[in-house]
């Protein structure tokens, strides 16, 4: 096939191009983060991890991370069963009003997230519990969880239904036909999708804005805070911890349940 | 109000004379008896702008106020315009609101009296005595203190104009700087000048602002960069623009880090403007008790003289000396003299103004 | 139905073996009995509904948030207070239709989100495709990663390492500098703010198109390659007809997302290249009037829903959803 080569050629020029796009930014703000100087500038002046020290130092930071860590989980927690029984309702039961209901689960999407924002810190407040945690957890999960429903989606659409009608035939009771074939069918789907869940509510800044405070501010807030006052290098450290996290996070999935789950849709 | 509130506030006003009694005695740093009948909170919450604002705060006058009364302060760096709705929603929701005290622009500062949401300050000790800049102008009281000027000046990298400084606001207009010129991102500090620079004058504000508006519009064909304060200080440190009309104190800060940047007053005068504090209601009582205490610090001599000399901006203490790199400089206006170079839009003018103002910078810049 | 038992995995084979485990039979018995006590057989058509009411419940949150919203959008504000009038007017929604800033704004968000979309797309099924039919698994996870890493760094700091890159000082001009060109002004600009929007919606537009490409046998394409077709129109008539779902899926989510953006514009543009969202924002903000941002995201909530109707009337809802329970 003397396509194939051509073939080849454009579409891994193309990735190539891609993949300097996505870790251009990701590759500079690490690189800045260990500059010797007080400016934030690539090629960095020097080398130091002083940036990191003082970050390290920084009670503030760590208060904000935790936090981040934990309205990041509930995000996660109340995503999971949330956006999975979603996912599979959609999928595997005749609904009415479909394409109505999708439309309506889309509204975080289509709702700016000022909008969002506002409009849950004026409810939240009317109902007396702005100013905690779990509220923002909860707030970072309503405006992600079409993400959470379409990953789940997508394995669901890959998992053969005949498999659910014959665990049905065979005699298993509706709970257990769930729980046995259908739960262990979507969960490259579900892990998937808390993992996203998990990262964009670790990185979401303006609907956080409206539902913290200097008390329990966010470390993506206090972040977006810092910027528009002054850029200094510990921003760059401070993502670079970012970064960190996510290798982690993605090497862990790769050894508990492999990468590849995500992408075999059959 | 109802009886208990009253009483309230009225054993609050004891506390408050005993308190400055001590405060003009000098003891600031026995706290002990007076202060002792409002309990003290862990921490209050100041927000502020970051940056060299920010730091000059925390040194000029939280740390004494923290050494003072064992409060720590805690500063909060959501933009002002942010913090505006948080607050307003919390008042009108009757729930605690997210600050204690309000570091802000005047006159966002009377639009959140306006709407009712500030603490009156008019029982202050350390009030009497402050120049007159710092009573806020058409308001009833005190529902905010004034606690210094600020002059929007024309900044400038000195090695963009080997010639000397600009002597016109025209400059913005100079094809040589296309791109490299910079606004306020909603034309604040400039609005006033632009109608004079447009070859109206000061009487036409603000009921004939097209001179203004036309000048806004032939600068848009120069590109012009539209942000805030802390971009300033980044533009001219990486080279991005040449010429802004900004708060000095940007300016200064990114001449501080060693940019070569001076500031300048073109004839036709530039906007002086001022910030002050203020307290929200709906605060613990304690808690506003020591928010009131905390601008009360802010307004003695020695927090006055700290503050604004970081700042570098002049004080509403009467008789604070310049720092040695302001004196007699252009932004740091003390005498009347220096008032007639500057142009000062009273507060319910630009309160009333403003956001139409706003409107039609930005139509004009994203249309 | 003859071949079923071929088809049962092991999923089933594992619930058999569970018989040997009579205390789980009984946990297992017992939940079903409860189950069946709670939602009995006679409620059985409406389990897809139960199933969707906590989801449902989730995003009525962001129903009262508009509830809201629309209510201050029907208020002129008082200046004189800085509250919204007590009356009710459409005071808000003519100066938004009448305005020309905010109908060049709109349009320039619409025109840049279809335009994001469009960039995105062609970027993003090449990615899509080849970490799909990747033969080596090292070569699919070291796609996967590349793919989830800059994920983790929100869309401030991205736009900021972009600053640095493509600042006056930055990175490309040094270089460009370094061959003896004046630099370029490359940043606070509207390809700036595109740029930006691209390398943000990348890795959704591969997530969302991964699964419909999975979905195309290879077979298919070997077919139409060894009857002759060049691999190009192989990859025109069929690949991307039959990863239309993929297609669907991730530019509704694209659009979407760009045209509610807020921050890209905000670090990218210079203050002179906003999108509607920053128009809501300064109207909320810095002119303090609730009323016309209000009046603002109404129209622009609108606006995004109709896209998402029409998108999802014409072509289904794609990898979004599932094809059968639509039809």
């Amino acid at each position: 096939m003397s396509g194939s080569r051509s073939k080849a050629t454009v579409l891994w020029a193309i990735v190539w191009f891609d993949l300097i796009l996505l870790s251009l930014p990701t590759i500079i703000i690490f690189g800045a983060s260990f500059t010797t100087g007080d400016i934030v500038q690539f090629p960095p002046e020097g080398f130091s991890l002083k940036w990191y020290s003082k970050l390290w130092l920084l009670d503030d930071f760590k208060a904000a991370f935790f936090r981040t860590f934990y309205v990041s989980l509930i995000c996660t927690a109340v995503s999971i069963p949330a956006g999975t029984l979603a996912a599979i309702a959609l999928s595997r039961y005749r609904i009415r009003f479909y394409t109505g209901l999708q439309v309506y689960l889309l509204l975080p999407f289509t709702i700016p997230l000022v909008v969002s924002g506002l409009g849950m810190m004026i409810f939240f407040g009317e109902i007396r519990i702005l100013g905690q945690l779990w509220p923002v957890g909860i707030g970072l999960c309503i405006i992600n969880l079409p993400f959470m429903i379409w990953a789940v989606s997508a394995s669901v659409n890959g998992l053969d239904d005949q498999l659910e009608n014959a665990a049905a035939n065979c005699g298993a009771p509706p709970l257990q036909a769930f729980l046995t074939v259908t739960l262990p069918g979507v969960m490259p789907g579900v892990i998937t999708g808390a993992l996203l869940m998990f990262i964009l509510a670790f990185n979401e800044f303006l609907v956080s804005l409206f539902l913290t405070d200097a008390r329990i501010v966010t470390l993506p807030v206090s972040i977006y805070n810092s910027i528009r006052s002054v850029i200094t290098p510990d921003l760059a450290a401070v993502s670079a911890v970012y970064i960190i996290i996510a290798f982690i996070a993605v090497l862990l999935l790769d050894k508990l349940v492999g990468l590849e789950l995500f992408l075999k849709s059959k | 109000m109802n009886d208990k509130q009253r009483n309230n506030l009225n054993l609050t006003r004891r506390d408050f004379l005993a308190t400055s009694a001590i405060l003009a005695g000098g003891v600031m740093l026995a706290p002990g008896l007076a202060w002792a009948a409002q309990k003290k909170p862990k921490e209050i919450i100041v927000r502020a702008w970051g940056g060299s604002w920010g730091e000059a705060l925390k040194a000029g006058v939280a740390d004494g106020f923290s050494k003072a009364t064992g409060i720590k302060v805690r500063l909060d760096f959501t933009e002002d315009n942010e913090i505006k709705p948080k607050i307003w929603a919390a008042v009108d929701q009757g729930r605690v609101p997210p600050i204690h005290v309000n570091w802000d622009t005047t006159t966002n500062a009377t639009i959140s009296a306006l709407r009712g949401v500030t603490v009156d300050l008019s029982d202050l000790s350390n009030l009497k005595g402050l120049l007159p800049l710092a009573k806020p102008v058409g308001l009833e009281g005190y529902p905010l203190v004034n606690t210094y000027a600020y002059v929007y000046v024309c900044a400038y990298r000195t090695e963009a104009f080997p010639e000397g400084p600009p002597k016109s606001w025209n400059v913005l207009l100079d094809p040589k700087f296309k791109g490299r010129v910079a606004l306020y991102d909603d034309g604040i500090g400039f609005n006033p000048i632009s109608v004079i620079v447009g070859g109206g004058s000061f009487a036409d504000i603000p009921d004939n602002m097209e001179p203004g508006y036309e000048f806004y519009r032939k600068l848009k064909a120069n590109k012009p960069l539209l942000g805030e304060d802390a971009d300033f200080t980044t533009w001219f440190q990486k080279g991005e623009i040449d010429l802004a009309c900004t708060i000095s104190v940007n300016a200064r800060a990114a001449k501080q880090s060693g940019i070569d940047v001076a500031w300048t007053v073109p004839k036709e005068g530039c906007k002086v403007d001022t910030d002050g504090l203020w307290v929200p209601k709906g605060l613990p009582a304690n808690e506003e008790y020591w928010a009131k205490e905390f601008i009360n610090f802010a307004l003695t001599r020695d927090a006055q003289q700290k503050w604004c000399s970081m700042l570098g901006l002049p004080p509403v203490f009467p008789g604070i000396d310049p720092p040695a790199d302001l004196v007699g400089d252009v932004s740091y206006p003390t005498k009347p003299e220096d008032f007639e170079k500057l142009i000062r839009v009273p507060s319910k003018i630009l309160v009333e103004n403003q956001p139409k103002w706003f409107a039609k910078f930005n139509e004009i810049f994203q249309g | 139905m003859s071949g079923f038992n071929d088809r049962v995995g092991t999923p089933l084979a594992s619930a058999k073996q569970s018989s040997q485990f009579p205390v789980r039979w009984r946990i297992l018995d017992a939940a079903e009995r409860i189950a069946a006590l709670i939602w009995p057989r006679s409620l059985y058509p409406y389990t897809g509904y139960l199933l969707l009411v906590p989801a449902l419940l989730l995003v009525f949150v962001l129903v009262i948030g508009l509830v809201y919203i629309g209510g201050y959008s029907l208020h002129e504000l008082d200046l004189s207070n800085y509250r919204l009038k007590e009356s009710f007017s459409l005071t808000n929604y003519y100066t938004a239709f009448t305005s020309a800033t905010y109908r060049t704004v709109l349009l320039r968000s619409i025109y840049a989100s279809l335009l994001v979309t469009v960039i995105t797309i062609f970027l993003a099924f090449p990615y899509a495709y080849l970490m799909v039919r990747a033969r080596r698994a090292m070569t699919r996870k070291f796609l996967l990663i590349s793919l989830f890493l800059p994920f983790f760094i929100g869309q401030i700091v991205r736009a900021y390492g972009w600053l640095i890159i493509l600042g006056k000082e930055g990175l490309l001009n040094n270089i460009i500098g370094f061959f003896g060109f004046s630099p370029l002004k490359l940043i606070y600009n509207y390809p700036a703010v595109i740029l930006g929007l691209v390398q943000y919606m990348l890795p959704f537009g591969v997530l969302l198109l991964a699964p419909a490409i999975t979905a195309i046998s290879r077979d298919v394409e070997l077919a139409s390659e060894s009857l002759g077709a060049h691999w190009c129109r192989t990859f025109i008539h069929i690949v991307l007809p039959l990863a239309k779902p993929g297609l669907v899926g991730s530019s509704v989510v694209i659009f979407t997302l760009t045209l509610t953006d807020f921050a890209m514009p905000e670090i990218l543009g210079g203050g002179t290249t906003d999108f509607i969202a920053n128009s809501i924002y300064d109207g909320f903000f810095q002119l303090s009037n609730s009323g016309l941002g209000a009046a603002l995201s109404m129209i622009l909530v609108t606006l995004g829903t109709a896209f998402v109707v029409v998108i999802f009337s014409i072509a289904g809802t794609g990898t979004l959803g599932f094809s059968k329970g639509a039809e």
